[in-house]
């Protein structure tokens, strides 16, 4: 057969020598952006043996007819081929690989050159990532793109919380798909940013659709930094910066604080009048907070040959949190080669991604503590307490000294913030090893078939020391050690008397995909065809935990030994493995265009998923379209010559979303203490027992169908480009988590289809940038996004499930057709009781005082209750803006980015949630209280009630200004590409919002029922200041 | 070069074959939950009917049944901080609750569970594989017990209430309900042991005895005097149970399913702890130096006064817990938010862990001697009905009823009801039952309306089934 082949080859040669008159042709051959001179090149005529290479000056000579065709080729340089013609000379300028990637996407089994595009898809390249330091590069991004919304916090080691497009779903599963380097990950926090070459997110159903069932949410595409043939690079890149709260809230101080309990008391009528002069007048907020500092240190190496291209990276990333002790430390090492045989025709890529954190995480809840605890009490007690809101009931002086017959009380149960960072003793450690090879072998110029196959592997392990006898003994001054000893024997087998518990837990998860395709891509006479045909084997959450509890252990560290735990208390484990979640796929892709102007994109994806196993069929299909025209190809644009370039893009597909539990009917069960279980025995033994859980529906997965319209332009020589886009996202099939009927059998969630979720909107996107001098360019941009959130057709008896619990029996939000995926649900505040007649002659709730918030009858039924609730907007913003501007003047370079959103609603829980009466309030609130009839209509009195209402629910617009940097580069030190640049980056330097808390960004954890949008124990904004420096040799 | 792209064309291909066989690819088994079909191999029946009995731990009992059992009535305040709402104590308090008051909702959803649990674990022991007959005879009796006593709690609640098994939405009536509960306790009677018969290890489930007295209860409140009269002595005669000396003692551990004790919820503190949820940390004394509790559902001065007014100060001593008070273990209970506490849910062991030891005392034998009485007295027996309300005062050193005129004993015997069983969860059930809320009601300070007679559907339920009667009034 190889015979044959090559028989076949050498016949075609010798016809072609046949023809042609052969003549010298010379010529140089230079890189297209520095003019220097390419030694070395590969000069070969097309269809023929033989060639030469260019000298050290770049020049060559080589023999050729005027019909043939000189192919330059060069590792790391474009290929590029030129006609002979009657030329004897030929000059020719190579474009670096680097150059010509700025124009590609990466969309998924494939590139895309960007004016080839027919979907909508956000791309920020390596240099705007760095230029935003973050732990996680989805951070950097925020403000990017327009359509992504990222809620980020700046607790070391969070996750930022992306939405691409709008939250599309009520599922536990919003996130986008991220896909590095062809694998697919949860987030992108393992990865140093800096060894990010390009993020692509894949908005438009015709560019994600080839992701099938996992893309409804949008997926990220992630490209990491490759080694260049031709270049060696070391690169050397550290910052450290220093971190401190932003917007730092007023608090009462002792003084206000005395006037609002005690105003508060007498409105309450019962209780012990604090007295005027106490001993401390504590600030929380200045005790608990410390300087944040960050540290990051990065070294890289890359180059290339015709053999190998190699990218080496090694990164540590550390960070000290504003609470004492919270610290995350990454270590990150990256190796990406690529080994290259038969002239780069069969090409295997290798990358290897290992990471190992460590952190020692503080709870949020001393925000909340400082907060709300009274500066009445000091942080230590005189007799080395730790301090508690403890006070005289008879004196109604605040601390633990009294005379006999006096009494003791509590001003509030708020703990004290700097004991709960202080007790908090817990360690995290994750190791996690990702890597895949990816062998690509080009069967003929327009034929190609990929191969990759590749694994993450994550360990983690943490360790959870409370000492619980510490604990009990500051809950309260006067407690001693010998009650406890008491309680200790007089409760043997009492967990809660233990001196101390100790928790160990390990985890362990792996993922898999096996995927291979082909891939035609040939030009004919203008018609242009990419193809591309496929199939995919994922596997998931292949994991297991096991972690195991001892009490009484040795107090010293080194012993913390489950092993070493007395054996007075039952040492408990736990192990489970989880059910794994199985992808079968296959997937194609025709992407036509004829001559640049017209182009055509189908995509076809077919997913089968283990999830829905009680439906009996795992498959479905998943097709998407997409259309573009370049209008200024066009015979007729060529007069508009300010209009430089203009594509009209349209796109329809399918996306799914599966990401919700094996879907079985189950049997229910569980260790320890829950309502399956029971106690018989006159030992009252613990007694296992089960129930039957709700029967899994047949539940297929969403299906989002989305359109989308889009243009991209470009005028005045370029200068101003900009993309218009908007889009009509419907999830046709919304999976609830659905409550059973109240009386019905069964009480766990069942999933079920059980409505609709539209999202649509627009995204603005416009940039300029001129290149006023050599010495001096400059360029803005800004982007916008409007985003309306809506759920619809919600089937009857699946509306209505509660959350945005305040942890005090109040819940804000529900879900309801119509209404954005949990909206806002609460009373109107409808200003203030002034007098007791007021409240005898309207409605009114429970037995409120003159000075409580009054809430509206909207019924009108003459009482006030859950009816009365209504819906009040979303905590997502339905608008997202950003803005970045960048200016270039010789050596230094300036840039400034900002990043907003508007029309979101934040509840200020920290503000409202009042439990005791003893809570400490903000000095706005003080001076802003009513004080009597008449006094103000719109804000509480010292005595109020701790109802959930509009009055706690403010606008969550804000305006950032995210980053500011300044920087000086010391160019070309002993080699044209050595240089040297010196920056400083203020992030997050000022903040406008009307928002009276810290932080209107409150990304929760993400889930729309819980605590997103509501500030309680939120980590504060804060103000960065970075000091770096990037060596490049 | 065609050859080897086909050779390669087809060996993409043989892979794309390969993967035909994904439905076994993605034919994943479940590991942490274990699928219903694989039930038969894995669980007993007595497991489900474990699952039964569990209802009675969860954090319901702890919070949300306080509110719609005492903290309503006259017997008690909801305690707290003034400023502590307690989700929705404060208007279940002041008695201005509507149909949207979260406890409501919250114990009806929790009876129908554990009413379906029983249905489920009665259809699954019926359906197994079991060679002991008498054995399966009992879980089922068990679980028919358990379903009772939930329905009970709803019928009592709520009046007309739809029948799970039947109709979720068709609202059965009152004696239909009953006629369902009376069947449920018969089967019971017929085929659970005496609680002397059980092993130890089963000590805590439902007896015949336990069965017997309910049935007494069901029949009281639908006043079929001579049932209720009939099944109580049979229980006081059956030779299983007798009257503590100490009534101090009735609710302390010490006397957990003792002598007295009928039907407990049982509860355990120590590691690994699994109790009724919350119940004595939710009521347990807050602040001050003991400081083990939320501090809700306190005694009201009404009670206090009622016990005073009776210088029934044994009762009233182990009923409530006094600011000052140094208790019967030592701790001393000083300066705290509230003046009073709920003693009956104190424990000792319990400092404020969330796992309470403390069993609740659902039925006890002090109890059927006061049923016994009042249907005596209805069936004009005063003798009878003396001996037994006297039984009672007698143990609390208070001086004999003697007065045989039927209306005054019924008074009397109602007034004893208030005392032995304060916070036992029986005080408002009793004040609609024998229609003294409206009086007792408005005495305590509380508007008593003729809607109050009924809880409200609540609201919840109502907008899931909006077919579904509201009570009138709400």
């Amino acid at each position: 057969m190889r015979n044959l082949f090559t028989l076949a080859l050498a016949s075609l040669f010798s016809i072609s020598l046949i023809y042609g008159q052969s003549k010298t042709v010379t010529g140089s051959v230079k890189d297209s952006q520095t003019l220097l001179a390419l030694p070395g090149v590969s000069v070969t005529i097309s269809g023929k043996a033989g060639g030469t290479q260019t000298d050290e000056a770049g020049r060559f000579t080589v023999e050729a007819a005027p019909t043939d065709s000189l192919i330059f080729s060069f590792v790391g340089y474009q290929r590029q081929t030129r006609a002979v013609g009657s030329d004897s000379e030929v000059n020719v300028f190579l474009d670096d690989q680097n150059q010509a990637l700025e124009e590609v996407v990466v969309v998924g089994y494939g590139t895309v050159r960007k004016v080839d595009l027919t979907g909508s898809i956000g791309s920020v390249k390596s240099d705007e990532i760095v230029k935003q330091p973050a732990m996680s590069a989805m951070q950097s991004v925020q403000g990017k793109v327009a359509g992504l919304n990222i809620t980020a916090s700046e607790a070391p080691g969070s996750t930022p919380q992306v939405l691409v497009r709008g939250l599309g779903t009520a599922l536990g599963g919003r996130d986008p798909l991220y896909i590095v380097d062809g694998f697919p990950t949860d987030n992108l926090n393992s990865i140093n940013p800096s060894d990010i070459e390009s993020i692509d997110v894949l908005k438009d159903a015709s560019s994600a659709s080839i992701y099938g069932v996992r893309a409804a949410n949008g997926v990220i595409m992630v490209t990491t930094k490759k080694g260049r043939a031709g270049s060696v690079k070391i690169g050397y890149e550290s910052y450290v910066g220093m971190k401190n709260m932003l917007n730092k809230v007023k608090m009462a101080d002792a003084s206000q604080y005395v006037n609002y309990y005690n105003e508060n008391i007498q409105g309450i009528g019962q209780g012990t009048q604090l007295a005027g002069d106490q001993r401390h007048n504590t600030d929380w907020f200045n005790e608990l907070l410390g300087t944040g500092t960050v540290y990051n240190n990065s070294v890289n190496l890359s180059g290339g040959s015709e053999i190998v291209d190699y990218y080496v990276s090694a990164t540590n990333f550390t960070e000290n949190g504003l609470l004492d002790g919270s610290r995350f430390v990454r270590n990150t090492i990256r190796n990406n080669n690529t080994y290259k045989f038969l002239d780069s025709r069969l090409k295997f890529m290798q990358n290897l991604n290992l990471s190992f954190n460590n952190s020692t995480p503080k709870p949020y809840g001393s925000f909340n503590e400082a907060y709300r605890q009274t500066p009445l009490a000091p942080v230590l007690f005189d007799n080395g307490r730790y301090g508690t809101s403890i006070y005289n009931t008879t004196t109604g002086m605040a601390g633990y000294e009294f005379g006999q017959n006096e009494g003791t009380g509590n001003l509030n149960s708020i703990g004290n913030p700097v004991y709960s960072v202080l007790r908090n003793n817990e360690r995290r450690q994750s190791t996690r090893i990702q890597g895949g090879i990816e062998g690509e072998f080009q069967i003929t110029d327009y034929l190609k078939v990929n191969s990759r196959i590749g694994g993450t592997k994550v360990y983690e392990n943490g360790r959870v020391f409370t000492d619980i006898r510490d604990a009990w003994l500051n809950g309260n001054p006067l407690r001693t050690n010998a009650e406890f000893d008491k309680l200790k024997n007089d409760n043997p087998n009492v967990t809660g008397y233990a001196d101390n518990s100790l928790m160990y837990s390990k985890t362990e998860n792996f993922r898999w995909q096996w995927e291979s395709f082909l891939t035609f891509d040939k030009n004919f006479n203008g018609h242009h065809v990419n193809a591309v045909v496929g199939f995919s084997r994922d596997k998931t959450g292949i994991s297991n935990t096991i972690s195991g509890t001892g009490y009484d252990v040795l107090p010293q560290e080194q012993y913390w030994n489950i092993d070493l735990a007395s054996l007075d208390y039952n040492k408990v484990l736990n192990q489970k493995f989880f059910t794994p979640t199985a992808l079968a796929s296959y997937f194609g892709r025709v992407q036509y265009n004829y001559n640049s102007t017209y182009y055509a994109t189908a995509t076809f994806r077919r997913d089968g998923s283990s999830v829905f196993k009680s439906t009996g069929n795992y498959f479905d299909n998943f097709p998407s379209f997409g259309l573009g025209w370049t209008v200024t190809n066009e015979e007729f644009m060529s007069d508009f010559t300010a209009l430089n370039f203009l594509k009209l893009r349209a796109n329809w597909g399918v996306l799914g979303n599966q990401d919700i539990p094996l879907n079985v009917s189950q049997i229910l069960s569980a260790d320890g203490s829950s309502n399956y279980n029971y106690i018989f025995g006159p030992g009252q033994n613990l007694v296992l027992g089960a129930a039957f859980g709700s029967p899994a529906l047949p539940v297929f997965w969403e299906r989002t169908e989305e359109t989308g319209f889009g243009l991209d332009f470009e005028m005045f020589d370029r200068k101003l480009s900009g993309s218009i886009d908007y889009y009509n996202k419907l999830n046709t099939n919304v999976i609830m988590n659905v409550q059973p009927v109240l009386n019905s059998a069964y009480s766990t969630n069942f999933f079920d289809h059980g409505g609709k979720v539209r999202n649509n909107g627009i995204e603005v996107v416009l940039n300029w940038r001129n290149a006023v001098s050599e010495d001096f360019n400059y360029n803005i941009g800004v982007n916008y996004a409007y985003n309306h959130n809506e759920l619809t057709d919600v089937k009857p008896a699946y509306d209505g499930m509660t959350g945005g619990s305040l942890s005090n029996g109040q819940i804000t939000k529900r879900i309801m057709g119509g209404q954005p995926i949990y909206g806002w649900w609460m009373w109107e505040a409808d200003g203030v009781w002034q007098n007791n007649e007021e409240i005898a002659d309207n409605a009114a709730y429970g037995s409120p005082r003159p000075g409580h918030l009054r809430y509206k009858d909207q019924n009108e039924d003459g009482v006030i209750d859950d009816r009365d609730k209504v819906f009040m907007g979303s905590f997502m913003p339905s608008s997202t803006y950003g803005f970045t501007l960048g200016i270039n003047y010789k050596a230094l370079d300036f840039s400034m980015a900002g990043y907003g959103v508007a029309g979101n609603k934040i509840y200020n829980a920290l503000k409202g949630v009042r439990i005791d009466g003893g809570e400490n309030i903000s000095t706005d609130t003080y001076n802003n209280r009513w004080t009597g009839e008449g006094s103000t209509n719109l804000h509480p009195g010292a005595d109020r009630d701790s109802y959930a209402s509009s009055y706690y629910l403010e606008a969550g617009d804000y305006f950032r200004i995210n980053n500011i940097t300044l920087g000086y580069t010391f160019k070309q030190l002993y080699s044209p590409s050595s240089n040297i640049r010196l920056y400083v980056t203020a992030q997050n330097p000022f903040m406008f919002t009307k928002y009276s808390g810290f932080s209107p960004e409150i990304p929760g954890d993400g889930n729309p029922q819980l605590t997103s949008g509501i500030e309680l124990s939120a980590y504060p904004t804060t103000r960065n200041f970075l000091f770096g420096i990037n060596v490049q040799f | 070069m065609k050859l080897r792209n086909l050779n390669i064309t087809l060996l993409f291909a043989a892979g794309l074959l390969m993967t035909s066989c994904a439905e076994d690819f993605l034919d994943v088994p479940s590991q942490e939950k274990v699928e219903a079909e694989h039930s038969d191999e894995n669980y007993h029946p007595e497991a489900l009917v474990n699952g039964v009995y569990g209802m009675f731990t969860d954090w319901n009992y702890g919070f949300a049944f306080l509110g719609i059992t005492e903290i309503i009535s006259d017997n008690a305040n909801k305690g707290s901080s003034p400023t502590d709402t307690g989700t929705d104590k404060d208007i279940l308090d002041a008695l201005t609750h509507t149909s949207t008051a979260a406890s409501f909702s919250s114990m009806w959803e929790h009876w129908y569970k554990s009413i379906g649990r029983a249905t489920e674990a009665i259809t699954y022991a019926e359906g197994y594989e079991m060679s002991d007959e008498s054995y399966r005879q009992r879980l089922i009796a068990e679980a028919r017990f358990l379903r009772a006593l939930n329905y009970f709690y709803l019928v009592r609640g709520w009046g007309d209430i739809p029948i799970q098994e039947v109709d979720l939405i068709q609202r059965a009536p009152v004696n239909e309900v009953y006629d369902y509960i009376e069947a449920d306790l018969n089967f019971a009677i017929d085929n659970l042991p005496l609680k002397s018969a059980y092993a130890a290890k089963d000590l805590g489930r439902a007896t015949k005895g336990a069965a017997q007295a309910l049935l007494a209860k069901v029949f009281l409140y639908q006043k079929e005097w001579q049932q209720a009269y009939d099944l109580a002595q049979a229980v006081m005669t059956s030779g299983e149970y007798a009257l503590e000396a100490d009534y101090a003692t009735l609710w302390r551990s010490s006397t957990e399913n003792g002598s007295e004790s009928i039907f407990e919820f049982q509860a355990r503190g120590e590691s690994i702890a699994h109790g009724v949820r919350q119940y004595s940390q939710t009521q347990g004394p807050r602040g001050g130096t003991a400081g083990i509790g939320w501090g809700f559902n306190v005694p009201s001065d009404n009670l206090l006064e009622a016990f005073e007014a009776e210088n029934d100060e044994i009762r009233r001593d182990a009923t409530i817990i006094f600011r000052g008070e140094t208790l019967y273990d030592g701790r001393e209970i000083f300066n705290t938010e509230n003046p009073m506490y709920n003693e009956k849910a104190y424990s000792s062991a319990n400092g404020g862990a969330d796992n309470t030891d403390k069993n609740i005392r659902y039925l006890r034998l002090g109890e059927l001697y006061l049923i016994k009485a009042e249907a005596a007295n209805e069936l004009g027996n005063s003798s009878e009905a003396l001996n037994a309300l006297n039984a009672i005062r007698t143990r609390v050193e208070l001086p004999e009823v003697t007065s045989s005129d039927q209306t005054a004993l019924r008074a009397a015997i109602w007034k004893e009801r208030r005392l032995e069983l304060a916070f036992e969860h029986d005080r408002w059930f009793d004040l609609v039952r024998t229609k003294q809320a409206e009086t007792a009601m408005p005495a305590a300070g509380k508007n008593f309306q003729q809607k109050h007679y009924l809880f409200p559907i609540p609201n919840n339920q109502l907008i899931q089934t909006p077919e579904m009667q509201q009570n009138p009034g709400w």
